[in-house]
């Protein structure tokens, strides 16, 4: 399912947005006001990414990595009687 | 060396710490922007959250440059580096395996792909931070302002990075208007 398809994130451009007023208050403005923007950018930026990669099949999980072998291989150590 | 040289050379050699890597940020944020605007890579959701912690990165350097060094600016650039080495692993994995509608987006560099680079950027910019702590320390770089050639080289490459922020938040709004963002084109200039 596509990401539009799961209720859309808008939060793209209200995270340029914090962003932009962050760096704009930490070059010229308040410090609060740079220190706040830029916590609600870092927030939202996680908030983001987490929708992101969230998928309502697999969770946050990613199957199509399979590190278990298919069969087991034959390999005895030395000294093994079978 | 005087005692007075002696404590002023780390806090000149942190300002130049600085300056370079926002000036390596700035770069690849420009190169980013080349690809996009001349190449036709337009970004992905992820790809645009990556170019936020690049950001993010120059933002505790704007606020050294400013108030003078903290910790704090330090640790928010860790911070964001950290955030940069979430997104493009976990960008890096998604694309990893080749299955339909999964595989890496752009033109490769030097054979390794968007994401892939984003990864070794924050490997690089958390190993900068770590050896710069290692050798510097902290004890001598408190409550000094910023060399005045270097602060106002500083400002100038700041002023760079906020307008480049500012066209990024342009492009973000010509490409998802206010909806999820697509890398099939611009929204508000008729792509879907």
């Amino acid at each position: 399912m596509t990401i539009a398809g799961r209720g859309a994130p808008k939060m793209m451009l209200v995270v340029f947005a914090t962003l932009s007023l962050a760096l704009l208050a930490a070059y010229c403005g308040p410090r609060w006001l740079a220190i706040v923007a830029m916590l609600a950018c870092l927030a939202l930026s996680t908030g983001l990414f987490l929708f992101e990669i969230y998928s309502p099949e697999y969770g946050f999980r990613m199957p199509w990595l399979q590190v278990e072998l298919d069969a087991v291989p034959q390999v005895w150590s030395r000294g093994d009687p079978a | 060396m005087n005692k007075r040289t002696g404590a002023r050379l780390p806090a000149t050699l942190n300002d130049l710490f600085q300056l370079a890597m926002m000036l390596t940020m700035a770069a690849i944020l420009t190169a980013a922007m080349v690809l996009q605007y001349d190449g036709g890579e337009i970004p992905c959701p992820l790809c645009l959250l990556q170019r936020v912690a690049m950001f993010g990165v120059c933002f505790g350097i704007i606020m050294h440059f400013r108030h003078g060094y903290s910790a704090r600016n330090d640790g928010t650039g860790m911070l964001f580096a950290l955030l940069l080495m979430m997104v493009s692993v976990r960008q890096s994995l998604l694309d990893i395996y080749p299955r339909p509608g999964h595989s890496y987006i752009g033109s490769a560099v030097l054979g390794l792909h968007m994401p892939v680079w984003s990864v070794v950027i924050a490997m690089a910019i958390l190993a900068a931070f770590a050896i710069k702590f290692a050798i510097l320390g902290d004890e001598h770089l408190r409550d000094r302002p910023p060399s005045p050639a270097l602060g106002r080289l500083a400002k100038l490459v700041s002023l760079y990075v906020i307008v480049v922020c500012l066209i990024n938040l342009g492009s973000v709004i010509l490409q998802c208007g206010v909806d999820a963002c697509h890398t099939s084109g611009y929204r508000l200039l008729g792509g879907s």
